[in-house]
């Protein structure tokens, strides 16, 4: 492949992004399973429980940040499937992956913008992070791995996004609880720890404490490197099966 | 590829389950004609059309457009195309002129030529006055002229459409014909599927007949009237309704007959027109009917097409 190309594929995945932020994003649906639910799950663990906002900001980051990452992933491509425009982005010159991976960068920007203002909002209240870098590092790896995650369950071949949403939420919730956010991850059964090193916000979360000073569980560098292979093992899952169903969708 | 020809198929087969989509199609494509894929619903004119211009991959053969393999190369190829498939919508959350951007941006054309070019289609088409419209509130033949300017936003050297006036009303369908023609005197390859054979005799250069998957005729429609030319249609009118039973009953079963109240048509063999008239004559007499019309003619492209696809040819 010539630069100039690759420099066309790269605008044509940036022009496709723009187009799924100004078609899904900040509507209603996302807001409400991208924004409220995370908020809702975070005050039901810690209004009454002796918690304040500056204790467990980071906890409502790492929510934040896995909602809105995933939650318009799983729902774009049966969307544009039931409104046939799908079939004719089909017919333009882009392939399968450049319109997954527009929708994933779509996904991950809003991910990252959302967290990021949440950490604004912890400056303003004087909840500084020890760790910028790593703070910055882990939103920005986290979010394009969330969305991959959420771009996997868009592969089931229906053009009824209900579908995509009831098989994300199956899976996205029950992470909630095994991924050390909220109860730690050595007061977990047996049988559910090996959940948790299978899933992202386990190592996310804990990135993100390090960089609040708070108590985590493995080393940085361990965090860094699980996050950065779950992006690329869900990238490659991502793209693979939904390639391998889309004619199901036509 | 040989000399000439823009679109090249070798082979095109495709399965779906059990079901043979599309059995070994081969045809090409020269520049500047239009050429048409007829066949009932089913026959798999849209198959084909989509592994030519490479949105399903075949289970054997290949596609090349302007050379380039369309599966190998899908971009390249993709870039010389606009294509309007059958059903496929703009996006509806975005105006009219949001839709022209989009692929306009999808191509990479420049700001400048993109806006200059977004104004001449929406004029061309008869839609500038709606450009701030959503495509939502568009009706279905306004949509479709969207979707048509959408596909001329690259200026493509080949069109290809997938049933362009199916299920418009005659006017949005008289208006996208005669672009067509508008577009084939500018120079334009156009590749099109239609049931509708008249729309096919009206535009096409060259057409291929499609049933159950596979091509079962090809040429121009003139050259398919005279390869059939060894056959006649006789159409007459009566002075009153006729019993359908009793006048099949009357011809060789080797003869076509359709019979529609008063109106009676036979399809037979040049060779044995005599005969047919004389029966004619014999029925008119056995009944008492008055024939108050009586036309010969070869058959014409429909008569063709609907012997090709019952297997009577």
């Amino acid at each position: 492949m010539r630069l100039e190309e690759i420099k066309q594929s790269l605008y044509r995945v940036w022009v496709l992004c723009l187009k799924d932020m100004k078609l899904y994003y900040f509507k209603g649906p996302t807001i409400v399973t991208g924004i409220l639910m995370p908020l809702f799950v975070w005050l039901a663990f810690t209004v009454g429980r002796g918690f304040s906002f500056t204790e467990d900001l980071p906890a409502l980051i790492t929510l934040a940040s896995f909602f809105v990452s995933s939650s318009i992933t799983p729902i774009v491509m049966p969307w544009e499937a039931r409104q046939k425009s799908l079939e004719m982005l089909l017919s333009k010159p882009v392939t399968v992956y450049t319109i997954l991976l527009g929708t994933a960068l779509a996904s991950s920007l809003f991910g990252t913008f959302i967290s990021f203002t949440l950490v604004t909002v912890g400056l303003l209240l004087n909840v500084v992070p020890c760790d910028l870098i790593s703070l910055a590092l882990g939103i920005a790896v986290s979010s394009l791995c969330h969305s991959f995650m959420g771009l996997v369950f868009s592969a089931i071949p229906s053009d009824v996004p209900a579908d995509a949403v009831m098989l994300s939420s199956a899976v996205r919730l029950p992470l909630v609880f095994v991924s050390g956010i909220f109860v730690p991850i050595q007061s977990l059964p047996y049988y559910v720890k090996p959940i948790a090193f299978i899933s992202p916000l386990t190592y996310f979360s804990d990135l993100i404490k390090k960089a609040y000073g708070r108590r985590s569980l493995l080393p940085q560098s361990i965090d860094v490197i699980a996050l950065f292979l779950l992006t690329i093992t869900f990238a490659v899952l991502a793209l693979a099966t939904n390639k391998r169903t889309l004619m199901r969708r036509l | 590829m040989p000399a000439g020809s823009v679109v090249e198929v070798h082979d095109l087969t495709k399965s779906f389950g059990d079901v043979k989509a599309v059995d070994g199609v081969s045809f090409s494509v020269r520049k500047g004609e239009i050429y048409g894929l007829l066949g009932p619903n089913g026959a798999g004119k849209t198959t084909t059309i989509r592994m030519t211009i490479g949105i399903i991959t075949p289970d054997r053969g290949e596609a090349y457009i302007m050379g380039y393999n369309v599966h190998k190369e899908p971009v390249k190829a993709r870039s010389f195309i606009g294509v309007v498939p059958e059903i496929s919508n703009p996006y509806v959350d975005l105006t009219v002129w949001e839709n022209l951007m989009l692929i306009g941006k999808i191509y990479c054309i420049p700001k400048k030529i993109r806006i200059k070019r977004a104004k001449n289609l929406l004029k061309m088409f008869k839609i500038y006055e709606a450009r701030n419209r959503k495509a939502k509130v568009l009706s279905k033949g306004t949509r479709r002229r969207l979707l048509l300017a959408m596909a001329l936003m690259n200026d493509p050297d080949i069109l290809f459409l997938d049933e362009p006036t199916s299920g418009l009303d005659v006017m949005s369908a008289r208006m996208i014909r005669s672009l067509l023609l508008k577009l084939k005197a500018q120079g334009k390859t156009i590749i099109l599927t239609t049931h509708n054979i008249d729309e096919a005799g009206m535009l096409c250069d060259r057409v291929a007949i499609m049933n159950r998957g596979k091509i079962i005729a090809k040429g121009t429609p003139e050259e398919l009237k005279i390869r059939y030319g060894k056959y006649v249609r006789i159409s007459l009118c009566f002075d009153r309704e006729v019993d359908v039973k009793l006048i099949r009953k009357c011809f060789s079963s080797s003869h076509e007959v359709i019979v529609q109240g008063r109106r009676l048509a036979i399809i037979c063999r040049s060779k044995d027109l005599r005969d047919v008239l004389e029966q004619i004559v014999q029925i008119t007499k056995e009944f008492s009917l008055n024939i108050e019309e009586l036309r010969a003619s070869g058959l014409n492209f429909e008569d063709i097409f609907v012997r090709l696809v019952e297997g009577l040819e």
